[in-house]
């Protein structure tokens, strides 16, 4: 109620106590261990991803035949070499260029299009039935399944699984931004807004949507996490990248002849997918958390 | 309490008793296995059919060559073509060939086999209402006369060359007309053979069993399953524990983990198998021999073979090493590999403007050959993108020339240069098993002279002089020859393979 009022009429109030939310948030957020770890591996990641050329010993797709199936620790090459001589450790690292840049791809045109969906939806009842039937349809697919379909439609690469992931997003963002939308319609500054005269686009991105960014940072966070597996996936079934591209999912499917051989081919690039996703995982949560107004400020 | 404790009594005694029975039935069956003569295949494919006539797949021929018999045998070791059904044949004139069969045979189903058989199989496999898969085998014979009970006469529209090897191909292997009349012989094979026919279950497995009234004595073997395993890896871990006994054609990244086991013996053998690298004869840069020549200098076959494991044999022949019309001269005609010539034909001749297309199946050794060649392309300066597709997906491709470079393989199964040199580069076959539409009237006349020439010297200089032309011109580049490939559990003695990747299970025993 009060602070319905405060938007409603003085702008400098709502500036500061702005600030003060996200300091809260933050001061929740470190108080979470797991969070913290999440953003830790994150942040080391997305520094390997910009520096990748600095941080690489090899080209990561340089052959050197004879040097082929090196184990870990071996010289030079702290996580040996795979199949055909190429270093592991440096397909790691532009890996992990892949797999955020197409990660962040798919997420954010996910959002896109599911934030458009879910506030017109949630705006204007007269298409949320039509909107929402479309979204409960691209539910009723598994979603793996619908990103194979795209792809088979689209062809093989990379640019395609961003669009197949980004697609297979959009229903679940929808449904949360709608979800919001709904109920921060009922809300008085809303019908106050209204009654001044505001338009509705003005309504939906200045008020509606700054109010529903809460659930939207979890729901983009967590959807990493999902996009980069899927983009493994996809790329594991010979979906995505095509070779030599130093993707973690193909790195797995290439390494699985060797299992018993070299178990490092799939054992590495399984580490990596898995602490990303669980990183981006536990984030998410974290930011729940910390995000929740009902949550007491200690 | 009480019930507690019963319930702990009772448990522990089961289990004792369920150990004590485990260990004692594993025990009993070690010993009849040792003691009983049955062997179990893993294949990675169940079979199409058991028909000869209406099949072409090796799942399928790896089980008639144990029921059927064909009239010629090419002998595993030394290469040359056996009476095998056949008893002798003449040749009177070109066009004419008269064969004496042997006499005494009887299919599984009682039928005597004789010179009817024969115009029977032979007049089904070639009728075009049959529409067998391999009636290209038969395709320039023109009448099947029956002489007397024992011999029948061929006459062929032209000279057919490389007939022998047709007739030793197991597609033209006789069946029993009786049984043909009777039943489908795709699901109740009869044949000759060592090995009759005793159940399919579809997806599951195949039986056989020992024909006791072979004629030259029964087989060793009483019992054999054809067991479908879809999945290698678990075939191989079937082999460790001695579920089956019997697998082929093993993928080179799985040698080394073979050859670690203990109880597991591998048999490899130069193999007709050919792997080469194509370009597609029909765009403009391919025609450049400078192109050609650029990539046969880039592409590093030595280093590539190496990878293989043992399971590659390097030449720059196309007729490999065990096809009829091979010789040593071409194993190092070909362009050699030079990285700095490569890479000062691309520059001076701007090859290196133009992208171009790899297109790659997504199976077995295809893509070890994708990978390296592409690394080694980009290496002298080209600018090459792999396209790795599904078999079926990658076969309507090629087939559609929708690719600058692709890998093709060609398992001989006759042996004889002509089924290879024909189907894969003769301008009769653009558009169909001529992948890389390689067009050369000089290299057509070659081939076609191999097969209208029964002369068999001079048909192997003929086909000497096509393979060579090839090689020349850098039409395409041989990445390596197959060997070909089993493992079995080391009980069991006598498998001998076939340089076309068949086997004969009637010498095999069990220890």
């Amino acid at each position: 109620m009060t602070r319905a009022m405060l938007e409603a009429t003085d702008v400098v109030p709502v500036q500061k106590k702005k600030e003060k939310v996200y300091l809260v948030t933050l001061k929740r957020l470190l108080k979470n261990k797991l969070a913290v770890a999440g953003l830790v591996i994150i942040c080391l990641q997305i520094a390997m991803a910009v520096f990748a050329p600095l941080i690489v010993t090899h080209e990561p797709a340089k052959q050197v035949l004879s040097a082929s199936e090196l184990p870990m620790f071996s010289e030079g090459h702290w996580l040996g070499t795979d199949n055909y001589g190429r270093d592991v450790w440096s397909r790691i690292v532009y890996g992990a260029r892949i797999s955020l840049i197409v990660g962040i791809t798919a997420v954010s045109l996910g959002l896109v299009g599911g934030i458009t969906l879910g506030l017109l939806g949630g705006y204007y009842k007269k298409m949320d039935g039509i909107i929402m039937r479309v979204v409960d349809l691209l539910f009723s697919f598994p979603g793996i399944l619908l990103a194979m379909l795209i792809i088979a439609i689209l062809g093989t690469s990379l640019v395609n699984v961003a669009i197949a992931i980004s697609i297979w997003s959009i229903p679940s963002c929808a449904r949360i931004v709608r979800g919001s939308v709904l109920s921060i319609k009922q809300k008085e500054y809303i019908m106050a807004m209204k009654s001044l005269g505001a338009s509705d686009i003005r309504i939906m991105l200045r008020h509606i949507l700054p109010n529903a960014t809460a659930p939207i940072i979890v729901f983009a966070t967590m959807r990493m996490g999902t996009a980069i597996l899927s983009t493994a996936s996809l790329s594991y079934l010979g979906l995505g990248a095509q070779p030599p591209t130093p993707e973690w999912g193909a790195m797995i499917s290439q390494g699985q002849s060797f299992m018993w051989t070299s178990p490092h081919l799939t054992i590495v690039p399984g580490i990596a997918i898995m602490l990303t996703v669980f990183a981006f995982n536990v984030l998410g949560d974290g930011l729940r958390d910390a995000l929740d107004p009902n949550m007491d400020i200690q | 309490m009480k019930k507690s404790l019963w319930f702990a009594v009772l448990l522990i005694v089961s289990i004792v008793l369920s150990a004590c029975s485990g260990e004692s039935s594993s025990a009993t069956d070690g010993k009849s296995s040792k003691a009983d003569q049955s062997l179990t295949y893993a294949s990675t494919t169940d079979a199409v059919g058991l028909s000869p006539i209406m099949t072409n797949d090796s799942a399928s021929s790896s089980v008639i060559e144990q029921v059927y018999e064909t009239l010629f045998n090419r002998n595993p070791e030394t290469g040359e073509i056996e009476p095998n059904l056949a008893e002798s044949y003449e040749t009177p004139d070109a066009n004419t060939w008269v064969f004496k069969l042997k006499e005494g045979v009887v299919f599984h189903d009682g039928t005597p086999f004789n010179a009817e058989a024969v115009k029977y199989t032979f007049d089904k496999l070639r009728d075009p209402a049959t529409a067998a898969p391999r009636a290209s085998l038969l395709e320039p014979v023109d009448a099947i006369t029956v002489v007397d009970e024992n011999t029948v006469e061929i006459k062929t529209k032209y000279p057919y060359g490389s007939f022998l090897a047709a007739l030793s191909h197991s597609n033209t292997s006789i069946v029993s007309p009786t049984a043909d009349q009777k039943q489908d012989l795709m699901n109740q094979p009869v044949g000759t053979g060592p090995f009759k026919f005793v159940s399919w279950t579809p997806g599951d497995k195949i039986e056989l069993e020992s024909n006791e009234d072979y004629r030259d004595g029964a087989p060793s073997l009483k019992k054999v399953t054809y067991k479908v395993v879809p999945e290698v890896n678990t075939a191989i871990s079937m082999l460790q524990t001695g579920e089956v006994q019997f697998i082929d054609a093993l993928p080179t990244e799985q040698i080394k983990r073979l050859e670690s086991m203990k109880d597991v013996d591998i048999a490899k053998k130069d193999g007709t198998p050919v792997y080469y690298l194509t370009v597609n004869h029909e765009k403009e840069i391919s025609k450049d021999a400078k192109f050609r020549e650029a990539i046969a200098s880039a592409i590093d076959r030595d280093a590539f073979v190496s990878k293989l494991n043992g399971l590659g044999v390097r030449s720059d022949s196309v007729v490999g090493p065990k096809v009829f019309g091979h010789d040593d001269s071409a194993d190092t005609a070909g362009t050699p590999y030079d990285m700095e010539a490569a890479k000062k034909l691309v520059k001076e001749n701007g090859f290196d403007d133009q992208p171009i297309k790899l297109l790659a199946a997504n199976r077995g050794n295809y893509t070890l050959m994708a990978e390296i060649v592409q690394a080694q392309l980009t290496e002298a300066g080209f600018k090459v993108e792999i396209e790795s597709m599904e078999w079926a997906a990658f076969l309507d491709a090629a087939r559609a020339g929708q690719y600058d470079l692709t890998f093709m393989s060609w398992s001989n199964v006759t042996g004889d240069g002509s089924e290879l040199l024909y189907p894969n580069f003769h301008s009769d076959n653009i558009g169909n098993s001529n992948f890389g539409r390689y067009n050369n009237a000089e290299f057509d006349e070659l081939v076609t002279a191999s097969r209208t020439t029964v002369d068999q010297n001079e048909r192997k200089e003929l086909l000497n002089q096509a393979n060579q032309l090839m090689v020349e011109q850098n039409a395409v580049v041989v990445m390596y020859h197959g060997v070909v490939t089993a493992a079995t559990n080391k009980s069991v003695k006598g498998l001998q393979l076939d340089p076309n990747g068949q086997w004969s299970l009637y010498n095999v025993s069990r220890e």
